[in-house]
């Protein structure tokens, strides 16, 4: 067998992990012998592949919140629940989203689009 | 306002205090009026002001409340039995007339920190809660905003609890009118204190 010099494989290697932890805190942007850092990194790897789908779950709570605050200024024991259902049944394609801009935004279009719905 | 604060007579550091901690700008100054009140639904809307649920720039991670002041902590209402048979706090045995007559703050604060959701928020939004047993209260100066309490859906009476007040009533006004009448009120209202 040849000899073989690994040469600069591993040190390509660990440049990489070093540089994608860079920006932790502490001992886990520091400690590579003790295997700090590659745990971080697969830590971080993990929460980012799951907080993608998380993302998506997570901002539409936000918007039902907030969609809710306002909607209960709109009148007595009117809430979101209602609100959606009255805009399913007017048939309406508004998605949370944009509702949840124009709550913030342009309020008095929120009570309007609701009193409309409501009829 | 010196006036004023003088005019409060209680322990106004502990009022004041830490309100410093508090970024102020733009926040409202909410008053809610516990006379009345039931405990529980009135700690619920309270801690639904504190967590800015009740706006539209909500954000889960931001402590955005507006400040809370609570008046005629004494009066509130409790319904049913509580007054004697519940306890504040379950190891301690202390039940809440006991804590009413030694410190009606803490029932409502307790209520309303048990409310709050369990996060690092939760201290900021307790410093932003002030509770007072009067109507008194040094903020006479700032910009106070009365909160309406939603209307309340007063469940009916249970059969039991309900022939057993008719026969109290009945028993009243035989006593004052000689049993002339047999009136059959309905009541829809808690039992106060």
């Amino acid at each position: 067998m040849t000899r073989i010099k690994r040469g600069y494989i591993a040190r390509r290697r660990r440049t990489k992990l070093r540089l994608f932890a860079s920006s932790f805190q502490g001992a886990h942007s520091r400690l590579m012998r003790e295997r700090t850092m590659t745990q971080q990194r697969i830590r971080a790897l993990v929460s980012a592949r799951r907080d993608k789908k998380k993302r998506k779950r997570d901002f539409r709570r936000l918007w039902i919140t907030r969609i809710n605050a306002v909607i209960h200024e709109t009148e007595v024991f009117y809430s979101y629940n209602r609100f959606i259902h009255n805009l399913y049944k007017k048939q309406l394609l508004l998605n949370r989203k944009i509702l949840a801009q124009i709550a913030l935004l342009n309020r008095s279009c929120l009570y309007t689009i609701s009193n409309e719905i409501k009829k | 306002m010196a006036t004023q604060a003088a005019s409060f007579s209680g322990s106004l550091k502990k009022a004041v205090a830490g309100i410093k901690r508090i970024n102020l700008d733009g926040l409202r100054w909410r008053v809610f009026d516990a006379k009345g009140q039931v405990l529980g639904r009135l700690a619920s809307q309270i801690s639904t002001v504190l967590q800015a649920k009740d706006k539209p720039t909500y954000c889960p991670n931001r402590d955005d409340g507006d400040i809370c002041i609570v008046l005629n902590a004494k009066d509130i209402g409790i319904t049913g039995r509580k007054l004697t048979d519940k306890y504040v706090g379950h190891l301690k045995e202390r039940s809440l007339k006991d804590q009413m007559a030694k410190d009606p703050t803490e029932v409502i604060r307790k209520a309303v920190w048990r409310m709050l959701p369990t996060n690092n928020l939760r201290d900021d939004r307790d410093r932003k809660l002030r509770i007072f047993e009067g109507s008194e209260h040094p903020f006479g100066d700032k910009p106070l905003e009365p909160f309406v309490m939603p209307p309340r859906t007063v469940r009916e009476m249970r059969p039991r609890a309900r022939r057993a007040m008719i026969r109290a009533q009945k028993k009243a006004e035989q006593a004052e009118n000689g049993g002339a009448e047999v009136k059959k009120g309905k009541k829809r209202a808690p039992s106060q204190v």
